[in-house]
């Protein structure tokens, strides 16, 4: 009787295997037909999320130095509109970034809200300015205006931005802090007119399946 | 043999199981292509998916379907998504830091160093990143932005066989990438397969000589792939198919006794449907559940991975007028001979206002 162990053993192991073979073929899907597009507010924290900069913190940064910058006199109380030329931000924290996204937010809200009180300098198109009035200079194309005088405005202040972040590793996860500083230079001066900063901190924790 | 086959089958022929297995695979697919693109110059498609790989990382991937089956006794840990290994995940970073450099963007390469970083160390097992590139990038991009690279490179110096490395050279106006070697390969070991193991990468490349109009470079490795790889300590993933090994051995073990014990008490019963015989059938049943639930569980670790890395990484910077320049790249055996049909030639353009980036590998693919 023994001796037919193996057999029964193999019955077995051929049982689990159809089980498992069938299971797999006959075993619902979860979430088979995906996840609709879901459209969300940028401001809110959506299902795909990290410890990084997201859209959400953009924003609330973004609109927090509009609301400061707009409120210092030399911006509020200014005779005539200042000129601000933007500096790209710097980035030192451990998340790649888009860096041009957060001044032109800054810039958008900025031209939104301020109703004209304040003036930005296009200085990312200066090289098909300049190409454009040499055009308008050779006569190539036609002027409004005498295109031999120079028009090109100077800025009468420097928006700069910088992103520093601070991490922590630890057994019961990842926490990120990131701290965002920004600041308006007076260039005749070089005087910091305005500086604000917003500071951010998340933390989670991987499955333990990557972990 | 008809029902193994039916079993063999479902993967390929339920379009639902393909799609899955496509859309849990598909970081596994973009990093492959993403070297292959690196090493064919195509960097603007290999940006596409490493981006794509970068994004993916930095979310905190919590509990989904994909890592409750991984994590079930009845479950696979491939089936979970294919993020790769901390190594791999910190050569995707890795990449993409070379090419944001490559855009004029260090401090967003200096960004992927970090995060490469992080992921490469582990609080758990108390290891810290030990990578000398990603330390000494770091220092560098800091250095050359106008800040202290001290500390990192006192970091990557510690960690580094090629001792002292090169001062930070912040005048530098070329900075160059090279890889050579396989890097390793992943296999499972043990009895049901539950440990995941690495075979060791291999390389008949020993080190680099770089020459660019008069200057020559000779490259040694500041990094090996398969180190990393073996060298950060236990998964916890690993006790997880620990566990499963466990199981799956002790219900088979149960079901083996519970089937001998069963059938010895029916021989012995000599068909008279006596008690004994009753026991008998009920120990026979309950060996048999416990042989299947043993058969379905399944330890077995992932070996899904990023086939096409390299063994050894290496930087150096230089400086060079603005302009177009030519040089070559040699790679020399253990004895420092020039393998022959690898050379490369390099044709690139130095700028006047930010650095230039040239990435070189042996491999093609």
């Amino acid at each position: 009787m023994i001796m037919k162990l193996p057999s029964l053993s193999n019955l077995t192991l051929c049982s689990a295997l159809a089980l498992t073979g069938f299971g797999c073929a006959t075993s619902g899907v979860k979430n088979p037909s995906g996840t609709p597009v879901t459209e969300m507010k940028a401001d809110e924290r959506g299902f795909v999320a990290g410890t990084g900069i997201e859209s959400q913190d953009m924003l609330a940064v973004t609109e927090k130095m509009a609301r400061g910058i707009l409120s210092i006199p030399q911006i509020a109380h200014a005779a005539t509109p200042p000129r601000i030329a933007l500096e790209p931000v710097k980035n030192e924290t451990r998340f790649p970034i888009n860096k041009d996204i957060f001044l032109t937010r800054i810039r958008v809200q900025l031209y939104s809200k301020a109703a004209g009180r304040v003036v930005f300098l296009d200085r990312e198109q200066m090289q098909a300015l300049e190409r454009e009035r040499e055009l308008k200079r050779t006569g190539q194309v036609t002027a409004s205006s005498d295109p031999s005088v120079q028009e090109f405005k100077g800025a009468d202040f420097l928006l700069t931005g910088k992103l520093q972040g601070m991490t922590t590793k630890a057994a019961a996860g990842t926490s990120d802090y990131v701290l965002y500083t920004f600041r308006l230079t007076d260039n005749r001066t070089s005087e910091i007119v305005w500086e604000d900063q917003a500071e951010i901190k998340k933390q989670g924790l991987e499955d333990a399946v990557y972990r | 043999m008809a029902l193994l086959f039916a079993a063999g089958g479902c993967a390929t022929d339920n379009p639902k199981a393909a799609a899955q297995r496509t859309e849990r695979d598909k970081l596994m697919w973009d990093y492959r292509k993403a070297a292959t693109a690196m090493r064919q110059g195509n960097f603007d498609e290999a940006r596409a998916l490493l981006d794509d790989a970068v994004t993916t990382l930095n979310a905190v991937r919590t509990a989904d379907s994909g890592t409750r089956k991984a994590r079930s006794l009845f479950g696979r840990e491939e089936q979970k998504t294919f993020l790769g290994e901390p190594y791999e995940r910190v050569m995707a970073f890795y990449y993409r830091g070379i090419l944001y450099w490559m855009q004029g963007e260090p401090d967003n390469a200096r960004a992927c160093y970090r995060s490469a970083a992080v992921i490469d160390g582990d609080p758990e097992k108390k290891y810290g990143s030990d990578y000398v590139l990603l330390d000494y990038l770091d220092g560098y991009v800091t250095a050359k932005l106008g800040g202290d690279g001290s500390e990192a490179h006192a970091r990557a110096e510690k960690n580094s066989a090629q001792k002292p490395l090169p001062p930070y050279d912040k005048s530098a106006n070329v900075v160059v990438f090279g890889e050579f070697g396989r890097g390793p390969t992943k296999f499972a070991a043990g009895r049901y397969g539950e440990q995941l193991k690495f075979l060791p990468g291999n390389s008949i490349i020993h080190s680099v000589r770089v020459t660019v109009e008069g200057q020559q470079l000779a490259l040694k490795p500041l990094d090996d792939l398969y180190f990393q790889a073996t060298t950060r300590g236990g998964r916890v993933m690993d006790h997880i198919l620990g566990n499963k090994a466990v199981f799956k051995s002790t219900t088979d073990a149960a079901g083996n006794a519970a089937i001998i014990a069963g059938s010895a008490l029916i021989a012995g019963g000599s068909g008279s449907r006596g008690a004994a015989d009753e026991v008998g059938l009920g120990l026979l049943l309950a060996g048999l559940v416990s042989k299947v639930a043993s058969s379905a569980a399944t330890p077995e670790a992932d070996t899904r991975q990023w086939y096409n890395l390299p063994q050894y990484l290496t930087f150096t910077a230089l400086r060079m007028p603005p302009g177009p320049h030519t040089g070559t790249v040699e790679f020399l055996n253990a004895t420092g001979q020039v393998v022959p049909n690898l050379n490369k030639q390099l044709n690139f353009t130095v700028y006047p206002d930010r650095d230039t980036v040239i990435f070189f590998s042996d491999q093609n693919q």
